[in-house]
C-alpha cells in the first residue's frame, strides 16, 4: 500500500489535535474531568484506529511507506511502537484523575501534555531522518518534565523535575552534538544514506574518522542518558521519586520505551552495519544497568524509589536483548520488543497500585504504608503480588516471557556469533540479578501480607477508570505470560524489519 | 491415547486443585469451615482421579499413558505435553495423598486467613502435579516455579516466629538454582534445535523442549562435551538444592522449622521430592555422559550428607529440626542410589523417595501434635509423655521404628536396596552409609526415650489437663501413612512394578555411556 504523506502521518497529526482537543473542552468546560477524559479516550481510540487502518501489520509488508521524503517511515514496527504507546498513554489517564484530583492538580492539561509527549514518541519511532529523531525525541521529553514538575507545591516534585530538566537537556545536546559531528562527515541526515554510508564503512570502502567515531560516542552517551543505562542513571531515582505517583508510573514506561524506539531506529538503522563496533558496548551497558540498578534496589525502603531503581534493571534486561541483535540474532530485537510491551503493562499496573494507595495526600510510599495491606485492601494487595511476581519473572506471567525470550536470544546469540561465550555469560548474569531480584520486590509481598500494619490507614475507595485499567493490566499481564503466540507474531513482524 | 475412560485424566487430577483454589478464593471469609470442607473436597476429588489413573496403569507398559500433547508455542515447538509413566505415576499419587492429609491436618492449627490458606495449598498442589506430569520441558519450568509461589506464602504467613527470614531464604535458594536451570534449558533446546536444522529438519524446533524428544537426542550423545557438563551441572545445582543435598541443604532446617505442620508434611513428603524426580527424568537421559563425569563428586556429597545429617540431627534440641536433619540424611541415599547407575540403586532411590514421604510426613504431622498442645518443641522440656498419652506414644513409636528402618516397615527396603545397588559399584560407599544407620537409629531412639519414657516432666505436669491424646481427626490423618508403611514395607513390589519400566528407561542410556574426557577432569 502506498498513501499520499498526508495519509501516512495521518495518526501523529491526530495526536496533535487530540491533545489540542483536550485543551479545548477544558475551554468550553473549564474545570470539570468528564469532558476532557471523553475528550481524551476517544481521541486515543481514534489515534489507535488511525495507525492500524494507515499502518503496516502484515508480514507481507515491509514494502515501508515512506513519507514526506523519507524522512518518516511507517513500517511494522512504527505501528507495533505506535498501539503500544497509545496503550500507555490510556493506562496513565486511567490511574491519574484519582491521584491528581485529590491534591487540586487539574486533569484536562494532564492529558494534553500526555498525549503531546506521545505524539513525540510516535514520531520517534515513525523517523526515516536523523532530524526527524532529536525531534522526535524533545517532542517526547520535554512535556515530560512539565509532567515531572507537574505537582508544583510539592517541593520534592520541582526538584526531581529541575534534575531531570537539566541532565535531560545536557544529553540531548550531547546526542546533538554527536548528530551534528555525523552529519558533517557524512553529508547526510537521512537514515537510509546514513546506513548506505556505514555499510562502506564497513566494508572498508570508506575510513571510521576521528569524527565519525566521536559522534557515534557522543550519540551512544547521549541515548545512554535517555534510558537511564549505567552509569548515566543519576537522574533516575530523584526524578521517579519525586514525581507525582501516576506520572513516575509514566516516565519509567513512556519514555523508555520511546528511548528504545530512538535506540533502535539509530543503532539497527543508521548504524546497522558497524554492529561490530557497538555491540559490546551495549553488552557492557547491559551488564552495568542490571546489575547495579538490582543492587541498589536492594537497599531503598521506598517502593518508588525501589521500583524506580528496578526500572534501570528492566533496562538492562531489554539491553541484554539489543545486545543479542547487534551480535546478528534478529531474535534479540524481537526480545526487546515483547520486553517492552510486557514490562509497560506490569510496571504501570505496579505503579497503579502505588498510586492508588497515595490517592489520600500525605501517604508516603515507604514500605511501612504497605504493612498489612492484604487485611486493608485485598484486591490491591493481591494485584500489586501479580505484578511483583511478573517483575520479578516467575511463570506464568508476562514478565517472565519476556524474560524467557530474551535469555533465549542472548544464548542462541552465544552460540551463534562471534560473541560466544561472552554472550552466554551476559545470559547467565542476567538470571542471577533476576534472583537478586526476587528478594527486593518480594519484600513488598512480606510487608503486604505477612507485616502488621503499624498505623491505621483508612480504606480508601478507588474510582471506577482505576479498576478497569488495573483489569486491563492485569488481563494483558496473565495473557501475554501464557498465550504468548499473537504477540511474538507482531514483534516477529516488527523485528522483521532489520533482518538481514 | 487417554487411557480407560477417554477423559483427558491428567489434565484433570492436575487443574481439578486449582478449579478448587478459585471457588475457595471467592468463598465469604466469615465461614472457614465452608472453605475447609470445600478444600478438602477438591483434594479428595483429585486424590480419586489420580487412584482412577493408577487403577488404569497398565504397568508392563513401559511408555509413557494418559498422554496428551497440543500445540503452545509452535515458533519454538512448544506444546503442551503431558502424561505418567510408572515413576510420575507413584509420585502423583504421593502428592494427592500427602495433600489431602496436609489439609485435613490444617483444620485445627490453622485459624487466621483459612480461605487463603486453603486456596494456596491447591495451587501448591496443582504445581507439584504439574512438574511429575510435565513432558515439556517448558511446561515443567512453569510448574517447577509455580511450586514456589504458595510454599512462599505458606511458610511466610502460616509460619512461626522466624518465618520471614526461612520463607525468603528457601525462595531465593531455589530461585538460583532454577534460573541457572532454565539457562541450561534454552542451551539444551537451542543445541538440539542448530542439530536439526544442519539434518536438514522442516521445522528445527520441532520437539526441541520435549522430554523424549530430548531424551533420545541426550542418549545419541548430542549433549556431550563440555557443553553438557556445563548444562548438567545447571541442571544439578537446581535438583540439589531442591533434594536438598550437602551443602546446599542449609535453607531446609529453617524453612521445616517455621512452616506450620503441614507445610512441613508437603514440604518434606513432596517438594524435596522434585529434585530426585529430576535427577532421574531430566539430568540422567539428556546428559548420560556428564552425569557419568559428575557421579563420584555426587556420591561423595551424598556420603557427606548422610553422615553429617545424622550427627547434626543427634544435637538438635528441636523436635522438628531434628526430623528435618534427619531428612538430609535420608534424602542422601535418594542421591546416592540414583548415581551408582544400577538397578536396585534406583529402585531403592525411589522407594526411599514414597517412604520417606509418608514416614517424614508421618513425623512432621506428629511433632505437630505434640506442638498444638504445648506450643513447645524442645526436647529437653519432653519427658514421659507415654503415660499420659499412649494412643500417641504408639503412632509415635511407630514411625520412628519405620525412619530407623525397622525391617517390614517401608523404610527398611528402600534403604536396602539403595545399598545393596551401591555395594556392587562402591562397596566402600556402602559400608559408610551402612554405618550411619546405626547412627540414625541412635539420635531417633534417643529422642523417643528423652520425648515418652521417663518420669512426666515438670513442663508438661505444668499443661495440666490441656495435655490430652490424640484426637480422632489427627488419628484420621495418621492411619492411611501407617497402613501404607506396613504395605509397602511387606510388599515392597507393589510400587517396584509400577516402576520398573522408569527405572530400566533411566539407567539405559546412562549405563552405556561413560564419562567426558575433559580436560580439567578425568
Amino acid at each position: 500500500m502506498h498513501f499520499p504523506d498526508i495519509v501516512t502521518i495521518a495518526p501523529f497529526i491526530a495526536a496533535i489535535l487530540v491533545a489540542a482537543a483536550i485543551l479545548v473542552a477544558d475551554f468550553i468546560f473549564p474545570g470539570r474531568k468528564v469532558p476532557a477524559l471523553a475528550v481524551t479516550f476517544l481521541g486515543l481510540a481514534l489515534i489507535a484506529a488511525l495507525v492500524l487502518l494507515t499502518g503496516q501489520t502484515g508480514s507481507e509488508a515491509f514494502a515501508t511507506a515512506p513519507g514526506a521524503k523519507g524522512s518518516y517511515i511507517v513500517d511494522p514496527l512504527t505501528t507495533f511502537l505506535d498501539l503500544l504507546f497509545v496503550a500507555i498513554v490510556a493506562l496513565t489517564m486511567a490511574f491519574a484523575p484519582d491521584y491528581l484530583e485529590e491534591r487540586g492538580l487539574p486533569v484536562p492539561e494532564f492529558g494534553a501534555t500526555l498525549v503531546f509527549a506521545m505524539s513525540g514518541a510516535m514520531l520517534l519511532a515513525a523517523s526515516g531522518d536523523l532530524l526527524v529523531l532529536f525531534l522526535g525525541l524533545e517532542l517526547m521529553v520535554l512535556p515530560g518534565y512539565i509532567l515531572a514538575g507537574y505537582h508544583k507545591d510539592d517541593g520534592y516534585s520541582t526538584e526531581g523535575a529541575i534534575k531531570y530538566f537539566l541532565l535531560g537537556s545536557f544529553s540531548s545536546a550531547i546526542f546533538l552534538f554527536g548528530l551534528a559531528f555525523v552529519w558533517g562527515m557524512t553529508g547526510t541526515t537521512n537514515i537510509a544514506a546514513v546506513a548506505a554510508y556505514m555499510g562502506q564503512v564497513n566494508s572498508g570502502a570508506l575510513p571510521l574518522t576521528p569524527g565519525l567515531g566521536m559522534g557515534l560516542a557522543f550519540m551512544t552517551t547521549g541515548v545512554a542518558f535517555k534510558i537511564a543505562a549505567v552509569p548515566f542513571h543519576y537522574w533516575t531515582p530523584d526524578a521517579y521519586q519525586g514525581s507525582p505517583t501516576p506520572v513516575t508510573g509514566y516516565l519509567s514506561v513512556g519514555p523508555k520505551v520511546g528511548a528504545f524506539a530512538l535506540i533502535i531506529r539509530l543503532f539497527a538503522g543508521a548504524l546497522g552495519d558497524l554492529a561490530i563496533d557497538w555491540t559490546m558496548v551495549f553488552m557492557v551497558l547491559a551488564a552495568l544497568t542490571m546489575t547495579l540498578g538490582n543492587l541498589v534496589a536492594l537497599q531503598q525502603d521506598n517502593v518508588k524509589r525501589m521500583l524506580a531503581y528496578s526500572s534501570i534493571a528492566h533496562t538492562g534486561y531489554m539491553l541484554v536483548g539489543f545486545a543479542a541483535f547487534g551480535a546478528g540474532n534478529i531474535r534479540g530485537m524481537e526480545g526487546l520488543l515483547y520486553y517492552g510491551a510486557a514490562y509497560a503493562f506490569m510496571n504501570l499496573g505496579a505503579f497503579a497500585v502505588v498510586a492508588a494507595l497515595q490517592k489520600r495526600p500525605g501517604i508516603t510510599s515507604n514500605l511501612t504504608t504497605f504493612a498489612g495491606l492484604v487485611r486493608r485492601e485485598p484486591a490491591l494487595a493481591w494485584l500489586l503480588t501479580l505484578f511483583l511476581l511478573s517483575l520479578t519473572g516467575i511463570p506464568p506471567t508476562a514478565g517472565f516471557f519476556g524474560k524467557f525470550y530474551v535469555i533465549l536470544a542472548a544464548i542462541e546469540a552465544g552460540q551463534t556469533s562471534t560473541y560466544g561465550g561472552w554472550m552466554t555469560a551476559l545470559a547467565v548474569l542476567t538470571m542471577l540479578n533476576a534472583a537478586a531480584a526476587a528478594f527486593y520486590y518480594l519484600r513488598v509481598v512480606v510487608y503486604m501480607f505477612m507485616r502488621d500494619p503499624g498505623e491505621e490507614l483508612p480504606t480508601l475507595r478507588h474510582g471506577r477508570l482505576v479498576w478497569t485499567g488495573l483489569a486491563v493490566s492485569t488481563v494483558l499481564t496473565i495473557v501475554l505470560g501464557l498465550f504468548p503466540n499473537v504477540l511474538l507474531t507482531i514483534v516477529g513482524n516488527a523485528a522483521a524489519v532489520f533482518a538481514g | 491415547m487417554t487411557g480407560l475412560t477417554g477423559l483427558p485424566l491428567v489434565t484433570i487430577v492436575t487443574f481439578l486443585p486449582a478449579l478448587g483454589a478459585l471457588v475457595v478464593a471467592f468463598m465469604p471469609s466469615s465461614r472457614p469451615n465452608l472453605a475447609r470442607s470445600m478444600a478438602l473436597g477438591f483434594a479428595l476429588a483429585a486424590w480419586v482421579v489420580s487412584l482412577i489413573m493408577l487403577v488404569g496403569f497398565v504397568a508392563t507398559d513401559h511408555a509413557d499413558q494418559f498422554t496428551e500433547s497440543t500445540p503452545w508455542i509452535p515458533m519454538f515447538g512448544i506444546n503442551y505435553a503431558v502424561g505418567v509413566d510408572g515413576l510420575s505415576m507413584v509420585l502423583v499419587v504421593l502428592t494427592t495423598t500427602l495433600t489431602a492429609i496436609s489439609i485435613l491436618a490444617s483444620f485445627s492449627p490453622i485459624q487466621t486467613r483459612v480461605k487463603e490458606y486453603m486456596a494456596s495449598f491447591l495451587v501448591l498442589e496443582v504445581g507439584m502435579i504439574g512438574v511429575f506430569v510435565a513432558r515439556d520441558l517448558f511446561l515443567f519450568y512453569i510448574f517447577w516455579e509455580l511450586v514456589l509461589v504458595p510454599m512462599y506464602l505458606i511458610i511466610g504467613i502460616w509460619g512461626g516466629k522466624n518465618r520471614i527470614y526461612a520463607t525468603i531464604k528457601f525462595v531465593l535458594y531455589t530461585l538460583v538454582g532454577s534460573l541457572l536451570m532454565l539457562v541450561a534449558i534454552l542451551a539444551t533446546a537451542f543445541t538440539f534445535q542448530t542439530a536439526q536444522a544442519a539434518a536438514g529438519a522442516a521445522n528445527p524446533w520441532d520437539g526441541a523442549f520435549s522430554v523424549a524428544a530430548l531424551s533420545q537426542a541426550g542418549a545419541s550423545g548430542m549433549f556431550g562435551g563440555t557443553f553438557g557438563f556445563l548444562a548438567f551441572g545447571a541442571f544439578f545445582l537446581a535438583f540439589a538444592i531442591k533434594v536438598p543435598m550437602f551443602p546446599f541443604h542449609t535453607w531446609l532446617p529453617d524453612a521445616h522449622v517455621e512452616a506450620p505442620t503441614a507445610g512441613s508434611v508437603i514440604l518434606a513428603g513432596v517438594l524435596l521430592k522434585l529434585g530426585g524426580y529430576g535427577f532421574i527424568r531430566f539430568a540422567l537421559p539428556f546428559f548420560p555422559e556428564a552425569a557419568h563425569t559428575w557421579a563420584p563428586f555426587i556420591i561423595v556429597l551424598s556420603l557427606i550428607g548422610i553422615i553429617y545429617g545424622a550427627i547434626v540431627a543427634l544435637v538438635q534440641p528441636d523436635l522438628k529440626k531434628l526430623v528435618a536433619y534427619s531428612s538430609v540424611s535420608h534424602m542422601g541415599f535418594v542421591t546416592l542410589g540414583i548415581f551408582v547407575f544400577q538397578e536396585q540403586g534406583m529402585q531403592g532411590a525411589i522407594l526411599q523417595m514414597v517412604n520417606h514421604g509418608l514416614i517424614t510426613g508421618a513425623l512432621f504431622l506428629l511433632v505437630g501434635v505434640i506442638y498444638e498442645r504445648t506450643h513447645d518443641r524442645t526436647i529437653a522440656r519432653m519427658g514421659g509423655l507415654g503415660g499420659p498419652t499412649p494412643v500417641y506414644a504408639a503412632a509415635f513409636g511407630f514411625f520412628v521404628f519405620a525412619s530407623v528402618g525397622l525391617p517390614g516397615l517401608s523404610g527398611f527396603v528402600g534403604e536396602f536396596l539403595t545399598l545393596l545397588g551401591t555395594f556392587t559399584v562402591y562397596p566402600a560407599a556402602a559400608a559408610v552409609a551402612t554405618f550411619v544407620m546405626i547412627l540414625a537409629a541412635g539420635y531417633l531412639l534417643w529422642m523417643v526415650q528423652r520425648v515418652l519414657f521417663g518420669d512426666l516432666s515438670e513442663f508438661l505436669r505444668g499443661l495440666g489437663h490441656h495435655l490430652t491424646d490424640m484426637k480422632p481427626i489427627e488419628a484420621l490423618t495418621l492411619v492411611p501413612l501407617g497402613a501404607l508403611v506396613v504395605v509397602f514395607g511387606l510388599w515392597p513390589g507393589l510400587i517396584l512394578n509400577v516402576i520398573a519400566g522408569s527405572v530400566e528407561t533411566a539407567l539405559a542410556a546412562v549405563q552405556s555411556a561413560g564419562p567426558i574426557a575433559l580436560g580439567l577432569w578425568r
